[in-house]
């Protein structure tokens, strides 16, 4: 209980009579309003009513929404990957609920469609308010467009839409970077509701579409009609032209990335090359592509299953969300924590006899005979798994596992592309807490040499292989440089990022890395020769990685062995080896060997860009 | 405070409730039909509006058992308090349309500038009521006022809501008139308002706040343009004729010819549905529930029991006006929601605490 309220009144009461009196003069005015609007009610509802009923019968003005063409994708040089073409679609401005079967017959037989098709879709977009039009048919040629427009006197509400979509210059180049468009579902309507999107419009679904959609979009226009009760277009009252959306300037050169997916016909995997320098994406792709084409319309179910049971997996953009043992690549690791860490010095050798008994286990290494005497340059240049088997032991898990996160491992790079994976670095903790079992010395063993839990994207790699070039600096991955508006204005323009710079790896140590990686190439045994280019000193790392135990194939040719059972080829590289300007990292899914199938796919990408590169200075051509 | 005297249940507030609860209950039947679509989102405002229904019902459940003196005492702390929240829309708020009216409070968006009215005539009501004001009020006795008023006034106008900024102003004229001013005041007031008024025009009404005015007078020469709602609005309420087109058959309403059809022109579409029958059977109750407030002010037990009222029946009156006035074209469109029967949660909650307010305040017009 509060105390309670004193009198807060000070007012002799003949005031408060007087004051009390003034709500009579209030009241009045009150109903003298209602008298002015009561009247007019009267005047709008009773005296003009047959009047505003017949205007509301005639009112007739439809709004026909005009969608903006979507802004252009360009590489780096300006050339225009996707842009849009107009296509022509018939529609139908309904008018009331019921549909004259003379004009369905008439129309089924000018746009070439049988009458039930028609029909369905009829029924399909009665479900709409019918402000809405509903599509007849989309994509009507020339002549199909004439013969609509001198019909049109027998065709009461039918008009023809002029609808841009997207027209894809280069193919499937670049599909899954691209991604593409799809119907806006209600759950999206109802996400960006005050967006001004409509059911109905195209939203991107996938890639750039999706993840730039608020720049690509523009807005769209509006044509008010008059038509007259038989749906007839009276006249055309106004139009409000719609705004082409914004352009995006990617890094990507068009010809490095033809020449990566060239490279990768008929094979499954992922190119990434990216500049060491700036983490600008110069070409990412992903192999088999998508069918960009079939998504206009919105993919048909028996083609979305065949995509989805496809074991090769076209819907994954395997550069960011494949997930692959790094396999010897990640040696580039092992070696950095073993120099860090002081357990070897340069000079240190092993001895490799073809394999090493550990535990009551044999640890083999990919040449039966063995690779002798080696020390770091070689083991690198020939990729001895006994010399890194014995390099593991001496440091222990967790100790490589701490320099691969330092390298950009097992951690999203921050690519602006959706559903980015961030692999695994295994530790003893981490297995102890997934696995409810502690960690194996053996597995040490193998995630020296990048196998057992160890898993990365390809991306990643390459993200690792450019730290290793320029000494440590983690850039994040650049996709988009500018945004310019239909006039070509730049509006926005997006710079490098630098994420990191380790600082805690000393320089010799990057630099006895940059000699290994170099040896791994240019050297007489070198597993990576076959990335030689002429001209262009290359640097760079083989990597095979198991998908089964080598005992479940041991005793099957080459060519026997099914495919899903296969190595995955890797081959990671930068040049020009002494001043690294452009890393490649190259992953083929059940390839086999790294050294002879995805080295020479780096090769061809690393010539296409020396090529391009000459086009604008004047170093000597390269060639194979 | 909260004691409980059983003189309150014997002069419990029946008749302010029903006129409440029938025109409340009108809006809700009109939103069905409002926002009935089949494609849109139509029930799930419906089902909105009906909880904001029970939560401000349930405000007024509160606001009768409380004394109403006791806004006196809170009047500046929930003046400070609804300042601050407006400074914070400005800021901090969600912007709908090009407009940054809304305070997103994690459970509910408010929209400040709703309760602002109501505070806005507490503050006043109890500055008044503190006064001797029975000579009329001087020049210099307005001054607080006028700053009381300008502060949210400028806030609002930023955000920028017109229509409310207007009914601050609206709130401020009629109390002041109400308290009685001193002729030569008022002779001071219309000159500065007849000299500020060509100036307002020139600089603070934005290109399309003037073209709406201007539309007014010639709404026909552009059916596409601006005048293009005003039309369709008024096409729709004449062409309801005597008895209407039938409950959800207003073709202008779902044929997506009016704008803002289940917030300001709400009753446009009541008007298309159920012609001048219904249209007079709402004015009828709405008004009632204004001339009632008038009623309670007239019986109130102190001054600011008579000011509260007053400034609150007023409120309802001027949005009423306002609102009805432009859905048939007679006034300028500013967006103005028609208090009870428009949807909008902040609205609604307001409004029926202002109801609380007026019932409080004829409950305990025995009780000294």
């Amino acid at each position: 209980m509060l105390k309670p309220l004193g009198n807060i009144n000070k007012t002799d009461p003949a005031e408060l009579t007087k004051l009390k009196k003034r709500t009579g003069v209030a009241a009045v005015i009150v109903l003298g309003v209602v008298t002015i609007l009561v009247f007019w009610l009267w005047h709008l509802q009773i005296h003009q009513g047959d009047e505003f009923l017949q205007r509301s019968e005639n009112n007739r003005i439809r709004v026909l929404q005009l969608a903006a063409p979507r802004g252009d994708l360009l590489d780096r040089n300006g050339e225009i990957i996707i842009t849009n073409r107009p296509r022509f679609n018939v529609i139908w401005v309904r008018e009331n609920a019921s549909h004259p079967d003379e004009v369905i017959k008439q129309l089924a037989n000018l746009i070439d469609l049988d009458i039930s098709t028609l029909l369905d879709r009829i029924r399909t977009g009665a479900d709409q308010p019918r402000f809405i039009p509903i599509r007849l048919k989309e994509d009507i040629d020339w002549p199909t467009l004439v013969r609509i427009e001198n019909n049109s006197f027998n065709l009461p509400g039918v008009q023809v839409e002029v609808q841009p979509i997207r027209n894809y210059l280069h193919g499937n180049l670049a599909s899954h970077l691209i991604g593409y468009l799809g119907e806006i579902s209600r759950q999206e309507l109802n996400k960006r509701r005050g967006d001004g999107y409509l059911m109905g419009d195209l939203i991107g679904k996938k890639g750039i579409e999706r993840v730039f959609e608020s720049y690509l979009r523009g807005e769209r226009g509006r044509r008010y009609i008059e038509v007259d009760v038989r749906g007839f277009t009276q006249k055309q009252l106004q139009v409000i032209e719609p705004l082409p959306g914004n352009d995006l300037q990617l890094s990507l050169d068009l010809d490095v990335q033809k020449a990566a997916e060239e490279s990768l016909k008929g094979q499954a995997g992922a190119v990434v090359v990216m500049e060491v320098n700036s983490g600008r994406l110069l070409a990412l792709a992903s192999a088999p592509h998508l069918p960009l084409e079939k998504f206009i319309d919105g993919i048909s179910s028996s083609a979305w299953q065949a995509l989805l049971a496809d074991q090769r997996a076209p819907l994954l953009n395997k550069p960011v969300q494949g997930q692959y043992a790094p396999g010897s690549t990640f040696k580039i690791i092992t070696a950095i924590a073993a120099l860090e860490e002081g357990v070897i010095a340069p000079e240190t050798t092993f001895a490799c006899g073809g394999s090493i008994l550990f535990g009551g286990r044999r640890y083999h290494c990919w040449r039966p005979e063995g690779h002798g005497n080696v020390d770091l340059i070689k083991a690198m240049a020939v990729s001895c798994s006994v010399y890194f088997y014995q390099v593991g032991q001496l440091l222990g898990v967790d100790t490589i596992a701490r320099y691969a996160r330092k390298l950009g491992l097992g951690r999203r790079t921050g690519v602006i592309l959706e559903n980015e994976r961030a692999g695994l670095v295994p530790t003893a903790a981490w297995k102890l807490q997934r696995h409810r079992e502690p960690w194996q010395d053996g597995e040490t063993m193998s995630m020296a040499i990048g196998q057992g839990f160890n898993l990365s994207t390809p991306l990643q790699i390459a993200r690792m292989t450019a730290a290793v070039a320029n000494g440590g600096r983690l850039y994040r991955p650049m996709l988009v440089t500018a945004v310019r508006d239909p006039d070509g204005n730049i509006i926005h323009e997006f710079s490098p990022k630098l994420e990191e710079e380790i600082k805690s790896i000393r320089p010799q140590t990057w630099q006895l890395l940059r000699e290994s990686l170099e040896a791994a190439v240019m050297r007489e045994q070198a597993t990576g020769r076959a990335a030689r280019l002429k001209g262009v000193a290359v640097a760079g790392k083989t990597g095979t990685a198991q998908v089964v135990g080598r005992a479940l194939i041991k005793d099957l040719e080459k060519d026997e062995i099914p495919r899903h059972l296969r190595n995955h080829a890797w081959f990671t590289a930068y040049a020009p080896a002494e001043a690294p300007e452009v890393v490649v990292t190259v992953l083929v899914e059940h390839g086999g060997g790294g050294g002879s199938v995805a080295a020479p796919i780096a090769r061809d990408v690393l010539a296409s860009y020396f090529r391009q590169k000459t086009r604008f200075t004047d170093h000597p051509l390269p060639t194979n | 405070m909260l004691h409980f005297d059983r003189r309150l249940w014997r002069n419990f507030e029946w008749v302010m409730l029903g006129a409440v609860l029938i025109v409340t209950l009108l809006g809700l039947i009109n939103l069905y039909s409002s926002s009935f679509t089949r494609v849109s989102y139509g029930t799930s405002v419906f089902i909105k509006q009906t909880y904001y229904c029970l939560m401000g019902f349930g405000i007024i459940s509160i606001i009768i058992l409380l004394d109403y003196k006791i806004l006196s005492r809170w009047s500046y702390p929930l003046y400070a308090m609804i300042i601050s929240m407006l400074l914070a829309t400005l800021i901090i708020g969600d912007t709908v349309a090009g407009a940054q009216r809304w305070l997103d409070l994690g459970f509910f968006r408010l929209q400040p500038s709703e309760p602002a009215k109501l505070i806005l005539i507490i503050t006043l009501a109890r500055l008044y009521s503190r006064k001797d004001t029975s000579a009329g009020l001087s020049f210099k006795e307005l001054l607080i006022p006028i700053g009381l008023t300008g502060i949210p006034f400028v806030l609002i106008t930023k955000q920028p809501d017109l229509g409310t900024a207007i009914l601050l102003g609206l709130i401020f004229v009629s109390m002041i008139l109400f308290v009685k001013l001193k002729w030569s005041t008022l002779a001071a007031l219309t000159g500065i308002a007849l000299f500020l008024a060509p100036l307002a025009w020139r600089f603070a009404l934005r290109p399309y706040q003037r073209q709406r005015i201007l539309t007014l007078f010639n709404a026909g020469n552009d059916p596409l343009g601006t005048g293009f709602h005003i039309a369709q609005s008024k096409i729709a309420v004449g062409s309801g004729s005597i008895f209407g087109k039938g409950y959800l058959q207003g073709t202008q309403a779902h044929l997506d010819f009016l704008p803002e059809r289940h917030t300001d022109f709400a009753f446009s579409v009541w008007a298309e549905e159920w012609g001048f029958i219904g249209s007079i059977f709402f004015l009828a109750c709405y008004f009632f529930i204004v001339l009632w407030g008038m009623n309670i002010a007239r019986s109130a037990r102190d001054k600011f029991g008579v000011l509260l009222a007053f400034g609150i029946a007023s409120l309802f009156f001027w949005q009423g006006f306002i609102n009805i006035g432009m859905v048939l074209g007679l006034l300028p469109v500013v967006g103005m929601p028609l208090p009870l029967f428009s949807y909008g949660g902040s609205s609604l909650v307001t409004m029926l605490a202002g109801i609380g307010i007026l019932m409080s305040i004829r409950m305990r017009r025995f009780m000294t």
